[in-house]
């Protein structure tokens, strides 16, 4: 299936999920449903241990694919709100403010929001697009003596802006800081070593760029914090105790995990792996680079970035036309068979920065899947709706 | 032929536990857990039929923790 012709639908909305996922991931998950059926980490019987067996492999793809040493410190989760929840909610329980840029997505803002809905327990960084010296500064100049952690998007899922989450996790460690990255919007296009960046704990989704299914996503512990939990349950460890284990991944993996969603997962890593994460990221950058030129030579498109380009972004784009409000367009792109996503992505704090509020933008992502004539087509489609008064 | 069980937390530990043992070239086996003297409930066994010493210190140096251990005879 190339570029997901099945509903007629050239699809860019690869920053809200990807789509189509590839024939070894929907293998992986059928698999699940067929093969490794059982519970995994609660019996004993040979099914049980081989779905265990395919759990595990998969924290090794992710600890391997993010260079984290120790795979039981990957812990499955439903998405990575989720993952953003538990690190959060457990480094302030006990107060404490965290360092966050302005292009944060409301995954990292409404948890901090809840947590002290009247004093803000959060100071935010501007970020400088390929500017990492004023970026840092920006950073450092936010650190105060009750700050607990730095927690980041690695890159911006409306304007595409790659943060320098290698200096920055540098600054946190220099401080003594947690460093916190959601990476929501790079996992799979941007190469993230937990080590080299000094990262405690990585936020991942695995149905983005590492083309798992929906319902699945990850939190990579890098930290020897044992952090209080936001929910609690069975684990199928020391069970006869009601105080929540310590160990990883247990701490915050309750109840049964997603097993057709982690399967799914690790076909997703492979794929990744296979295919090259630097292939991948540049070619979806030719293709958004190529889109963005053709954007460009239209008089009533308006675009919020410099050119996208590996050293500062990840293949992500937002446009508005002129006189056209972003849902309008995004509607007229549908009616010719193009799904985008417009209005506010969930993601505020960045509107706000690009003066986009009131607004919102259309934004495009590709995928591995998304050609060349699929990026003509959507120019061409984009050039009659600006031009259509 | 005898075999040493070392009773671990979890499923995650025994999985880990077995490869770090395989990768040293001890092969190792999983089981449930099934010990009345091992307190808390739930846990699984890893078992090992060889270098015995090595693969305790294998375990507990790399991070493992070992709730317990059984030696066992064919027999049983």
């Amino acid at each position: 299936m190339k570029s997901g012709r099945l509903y007629n639908t050239v699809y860019f909305d690869n920053a809200a999920t990807t789509w189509p996922k590839p024939a070894q991931v929907r293998e992986a998950v059928s698999r699940a449903l067929t093969i490794y059926g059982a519970n995994p980490g609660r019996s004993g019987y040979q099914m049980s241990l081989s779905t265990s067996a395919k759990v595990y492999r998969c924290r090794e793809l992710a600890a391997e694919f993010f260079n984290l040493a120790d795979p039981s410190k990957v812990v499955f989760v439903q998405n990575c709100t989720m993952a953003l929840n538990i690190v959060i909610k457990g480094l302030l329980r006990f107060g404490g403010r965290v360092v966050v840029s302005d292009l944060e997505h409301n995954a990292v803002m409404r948890p901090l929001y809840a947590i002290s809905p009247k004093n803000p327990v959060f100071d935010v960084a501007a970020v400088y697009p390929g500017d990492i010296k004023r970026t840092l500064e920006s950073f450092e100049k936010c650190i105060r003596p009750d700050t607990r952690a730095i927690v980041c998007l690695h890159a911006s899922n409306v304007f595409g802006v790659r943060l320098p989450i290698r200096e920055i996790g540098k600054l946190a460690r220099k401080y003594g800081l947690a460093f916190v990255v959601d990476a929501a919007q790079s996992a799979g296009v941007a190469p993230i070593d937990m080590q080299a960046d000094c990262i405690d704990y990585l936020c991942v989704p695995g149905h983005k760029g590492l083309y798992g299914p929906m319902g699945i996503g990850m939190l990579l512990c890098n930290s020897e914090r044992v952090l209080p939990t936001i929910f609690e349950g069975g684990t199928g460890s020391f069970s006869t105790d009601l105080q929540q284990p310590a160990d990883l991944p247990d701490r915050y993996e309750s109840g049964t995990v997603n097993t057709p969603g982690i399967l799914g997962l690790a076909a997703g890593i492979e794929f990744i792996k296979t295919r090259g994460i630097n292939t991948i990221a540049r070619e979806e950058m030719e293709l958004t680079a190529y889109i963005y030129n053709q954007l460009a030579e239209m008089d009533r498109v308006s675009l919020y970035t410099p050119k996208p380009d590996l050293s500062w972004s990840v293949p992500v784009l937002s446009f508005n036309i002129k006189g056209k409000n972003s849902e309008e367009v995004a509607e007229a792109l549908s009616k010719k068979g193009i799904a985008v996503r417009a209005g506010l992505h969930c993601a505020p704090a960045a509107h706000r920065k690009y003066g986009t509020l009131n607004t919102g933008t259309v934004r495009i992502a590709p995928s591995v899947f998304t050609t060349i004539k699929d990026a003509r087509y959507l120019c061409s489609v984009i050039r009659e709706i600006e031009k259509d008064n | 032929m005898s075999s040493l069980c070392f009773y671990v937390s979890s499923i995650t530990n025994a999985m880990r536990g077995k490869e770090i043992l395989e990768k040293n070239g001890i092969r190792a086996h999983i089981s449930r857990l099934a010990d009345e003297n091992i307190k808390n409930g739930c846990g699984y066994c890893v078992f090992v039929y060889s270098d015995f010493d090595e693969a305790e210190e294998i375990l507990r140096s790399s991070g493992i923790r070992i709730r317990g251990t059984k030696k066992m005879n064919d027999a049983e």
